[in-house]
């Protein structure tokens, strides 16, 4: 039997060697050893040998010259010359190691920074969700003209016409969902769980299906069959042990037993990673209820139909309901967002729009650097390029060849920059707090794939070409009599010194804007973690509660939970003070009213100014150590049924009572009580886009929570040492007021600062990156052409100092020559530093304050660096000995 | 420049081994025997694109001359390429063995082992 060798193999080789006179020769001898080696050893064995064989065979014949090829060039394969300027450039760049590297590296910098960049993008803006069939899940919403640019939500009543009148349409399955902190109680600690109430069509919009068990029916959604919940994979593992007869049961949540009818597989978790869906059921009162916006809104487009469609059917209808409501609807227009748009935070978009041209900017910076570095290289070779093209060569063919070698930096550099790239997302997904990810949708998903790679690729070969260019037309202009005649000083023609001039400049320029860009996030991160907002931050432990309405349905039940519970804190030991109120500084969330002035004509209901509301107990003002400006504090006096009292920031008193005489005013808000004002406290920075915004402090009305109990509150405790250590004690406090009562968030108030500037933070983290990058390329680039030019003129310098210039007067031509590119380099970047910093002003909302200041000692700071950076090549040149110098010709 | 003139044939380490293993096996010199012996009696695994390489350059030079033999089942239905030793290439390893043998010449005493 003769056994064949595998025929892929053999075709491959056979390719390989078809200009070959042995082809045949060849591949008899490879055929005959195979059956030799399958006799001594296996086949599989000599299948893999004649594999290594055919490749290594091939290989050789295509890299290495074939003798029989060259000896009749007449017929030179175009594909073979092509193939002999690789080999050359790859040559090249092998000789030159250090150089080359340089280059691989810088590229791989600049490419994995915008890789990363992308990255971040196309998880957090192009494909947050992972639904399937994603972009054709929309978010119909109501727009208002008042509504400031932030994107609503919808009423309730409102939504059920659209659901009713939308039915067959462009948009079906038209679901609402509205947030539920549930409470769980179940088998072992309370937990609280992040839930959403939803329509029985929210699963079906998304295309999703129960793994165990079924979603919601339709008549589900009838308040008294509304008790039903479907769990998430997650929760079902942790909470019910994975009990695989779960559906059916009965759990506890909120104080009721509601009945599981199902869990989704692992992958499901909209929205914000939610762990429980419940069904959204509306009662008569809220059904017809039109002004309070609460809902969100999702669905799926029809098959066929175009958001375009979506859009003008939903604006018909809404333009309807203004006619028919026209007291809550009249100003309301309606807007259809993909999801992924729609879920999207506002400030995002911009922040990674800055990214992106920072990336931009870092790799502009290195393919200038890259390509001072090959012209550079391109000097020291203009002889070797000139004795080509006198012996025959064609310009193109350099050209070619110039071009090839930028094109193996960047075969070269490409999994290095994957690698950066990775790195950096890798380490961009570990730093994030797990707390925080579930609100930024995308995040886990921030990674190489195929389209990260693929911008990667296209970046690189962009960069290339920008790089590659400068010294390819530089060499196809060179006249070759002038570089065969020049005595060793090549590459200070006039066109090529003007050209790595341009570069440096270049460079300068883009990295300033770069370096104001961070600084300014810094700065503004450090003003927002340092300076004083109000309050003392320090030694104060936080947490939150949601009392159940089904536990507390009244206003008596909460007010004694927090009564015992603020007592029961007040006695632990390490404890200073204890307060509760509706929302802390700086917390996740906020309350807001419209208020009326007694002896002030009323005004329009939508037109009421409005202030933040806070609901605090008495000691809130002693536990944030937020100064109490004039009359008193709340006391215990302050309970319900005795006056109504209120307290105004000094903002508030300012904004309402511009003379003055705050005290004593009445306010209420809508059609409450009228509230006495018994004092004035120190202004509290919530958050710092409304002051941005404002541009001042936003007026806080504050109520004695016994005079209006919340079901929604935080605790806030100030202690003597470390909070953290009183965590323990504090649960079983309150765990005595309540056992089946959870609290969440439990974290110092500090650290609840730290996560509020966690988003500013990565923004100044990442501008630092790439402003550190920039201003280090920059400054090696101006380095290294400074010591080019150095070197080039020695001789010059040599005349200079035999003629009697002293040291200095060297150092000074040389720094000279460095300042004034610098010069140049950074009267361009200020003007784009200044543009930058209103592009940031405008994109951060106002957060940043872009200090011309800040520019000017920036760029005093960047030049003095430059000049430093030439300074070392100026000594150089002031240390040239003239008899050397002029010998060496 | 290489010359192709055989008068001043120079012959490499491995070139003058191939040569030899040539001539020593006759007529059976065709490309999977001369690499076995090489590998058994020089103690050297040359790589076949390196055989194939030096075989082609001893051809060019001049040293070596081939012919085919008939198509062979064995092989695929391909013929192998013999090869002799030319004129020249005698004229070349006779060179070398001179120069060699007359640059050993009074110094076996130093060279041989000394146990």
């Amino acid at each position: 039997m003769i056994l064949r060798p595998p025929g892929v193999a053999e075709q491959l080789l056979a390719r390989a060697l078809r200009a070959s006179p042995y082809r045949d020769d060849i591949l008899g001898d490879l055929y005959e050893s195979y059956a030799a080696v399958a006799a001594a050893h296996s086949i599989p064995y000599a299948r893999c040998w004649y594999w290594a064989h055919a490749i290594r065979l091939a290989a050789r014949t295509i890299l290495r010259a074939q003798p029989v090829s060259s000896v009749q060039p007449a017929k030179e394969h175009r594909m073979d010359r092509l193939l002999m300027d690789l080999r050359f450039a790859i040559r090249s760049l092998v000789k030159q190691p250090t150089t080359t590297i340089a280059i691989v590296v810088t590229l791989a910098l600049g490419v994995g920074a915008n890789t990363a960049v992308f990255g971040v993008i196309d998880a957090l803006l192009l494909r947050p969700f992972t639904m399937r069939n994603v972009d054709r899940i929309v978010m119909p919403v109501s727009t208002s003209p008042h509504w400031s640019g932030r994107r609503e939500t919808v009423s309730a009543a409102d939504f059920l016409d659209w659901r009713t009148s939308l039915r067959g349409g462009a948009i079906d399955h038209l679901a609402g969902m509205n947030w539920w902190d549930a409470n769980l109680v179940g088998r072992d600690q309370p937990e609280r769980v992040l839930g959403f109430f939803v329509s029985p069509e929210f699963f079906a919009a998304l295309d999703a299906h129960a793994a165990i068990g079924r979603t919601f029916l339709p008549e589900e959604e009838i308040t008294a069959n509304a008790t039903r919940v479907v769990l998430s994979d997650g929760l079902w593992r942790r909470r019910f042990g994975a009990d695989p007869s779960i559906v059916g049961k009965s759990t506890l949540i909120d104080g009721a037993q509601w009945l599981v009818v199902g869990v989704m597989p692992p992958t499901f978790d909209f929205p914000m990673r939610a762990e429980l869906w419940g069904v959204l059921s509306l009662d008569e009162k809220s059904a017809r209820n039109r002004s309070n916006h609460y809902l969100t809104v999702i669905g799926r487009l029809g098959d066929d139909r175009t958001l375009d469609e979506a859009r003008g059917e939903l604006r018909a209808l809404s333009q309807r309901l203004a006619r028919e409501h026209p007291e809550t609807n009249s100003q309301l227009g309606a807007e259809v967002y993909t999801v992924s748009r729609g879920m999207a935070d506002v400030g995002v978009p911009a922040v990674l729009a800055l990214w992106q041209a920072a990336g931009l900017f870092v790799l502009l910076i290195a393919c200038a650097n890259i390509a001072n570095l090959l012209l550079a290289r391109a000097a020291e070779r203009e002889r070797e390029m000139a004795i080509r093209l006198a012996l025959g060569s064609s310009r193109g063919r350099v050209v070619r060849g110039s071009l090839l070698e930028s094109a193996m930096l960047v075969v070269a550099s490409t999994p290095l920059a994957l690698a950066v790239a990775w790195a950096s997302l890798r380490l961009m997904r570990a730093s994030m707090p797990a707390r925080i990810v579930r609100y930024i949708a995308g995040w886990d998903q921030m990674g190489l794939d195929f389209r990260t790679i693929a911008v990667t690729l296209t970046c690189a070969a962009v960069a290339a070409l920008i790089f590659g260019t400068v010294p390819a037309v530089q060499l196809a202009r060179g006249v070759v009599s002038d570089a065969l005649k020049a005595d060793g000083r090549t590459g200070a023609g006039p066109g090529r010194q003007r050209a790595r001039r341009v570069l440096v400049v270049a460079e300068i320029a883009l990295a300033l804007p770069l370096l104001v860009a961070a600084m300014l996030s810094i700065s503004t991160v450090t003003r927002f973690l340092t300076s004083w907002q109000g309050y003392d931050p320090n030694n104060v432990l936080t947490m939150r509660l949601v009392l159940p309405e089904l536990r507390y349905p009244d206003a008596d039940s909460r007010e004694r939970f927090t009564v015992a519970a603020l007592d029961r804190l007040r006695t632990m030991p390490g404890a200073v003070a204890v307060a509760a109120g509706n929302v802390l500084p700086a917390i996740d969330s906020n309350a807001s009213r419209a208020i009326e002035l007694a002896g002030q004509p009323p005004v329009d209901p939508s037109k009421a100014p409005r202030v933040d509301y806070r609901v605090v107990s008495e000691q809130y003002f002693e536990v944030l150590r937020t100064p109490l400006v004039s009359g008193r504090a709340f006391t215990t006096a302050d309970r319900k049924g005795s006056e109504a009292v209120a307290i105004v920031s000094e903002a508030m008193a300012r904004k309402f009572w511009p003379s003055g005489g705050a005290l004593d005013q009445q306010i209420r808000i809508a059609n409450g009580p009228w509230m006495r004002v018994v004092g004035i406290c120190g202004d509290i920075v919530h958050d710092w886009f409304d002051v941005g915004t404002t541009g001042s402090r936003v007026p806080t009305l504050y109520r004695p929570i016994a005079q209006a109990p919340a079901d929604t509150f935080a605790l806030a405790i100030r202690t003597t040492g470390d909070p953290l250590s009183l965590v323990n004690d504090t649960r079983i406090a309150l765990a005595k007021v309540d056992a089946t009562q959870p609290i969440f968030d439990v974290m110092t108030l500090r650290q609840v600062l730290n996560e509020k500037t966690i988003s500013l933070r990565y923004i100044a983290t990442v501008m630092g990156v790439f402003a550190g990058l920039a201003v280090l390329l920059a400054v090696l680039g101006l380095y290294a052409v400074m010591t080019f030019l150095v070197a080039r003129r020695v001789r010059e310098i040599g005349v200079r100092i035999a003629l009697g210039a002293t040291s200095h007067d060297v150092v000074r031509l040389t720094l000279g020559q460095a300042a004034r590119l610098t010069a140049v380099g950074i009267a361009v970047g200020f003007v784009m530093a200044v543009a930058l910093g209103r592009l940031m002003e405008a994109g951060l909302l106002g957060i940043v304050s872009s200090d011309i200041r800040i520019s000017a000692a920036l760029a005093a700071g960047l030049g003095a660096t430059a000049l430093f950076s030439s300074y070392l090549p100026a000594r150089r040149a002031a240390s040239v000995d003239p008899i050397v110098a002029l010998r060496a010709e | 420049m290489k010359s192709n003139s055989p008068s001043d044939v120079y012959l490499g380490e491995l070139e003058q081994q191939l040569l030899l293993v040539v001539l020593r096996l006759g007529d059976e010199a065709y490309a999977n025997p001369i690499g076995d012996l090489l590998a058994k009696a020089a103690g050297r695994v040359v790589s076949r694109g390196a055989l194939y390489t030096a075989l082609e350059r001893l051809e060019q030079k001049g040293c070596l001359r081939s012919s085919l033999g008939d198509p062979l089942p064995e092989r695929g239905g391909r013929a192998r390429r013999y090869f002799t030793v030319t004129a020249a290439g005698l004229r070349g390893l006779r060179q070398s063995r001179r120069v060699l043998l007359g640059l050993w010449e009074g110094l076996e005493s130093k060279l041989e082992p000394s146990s």
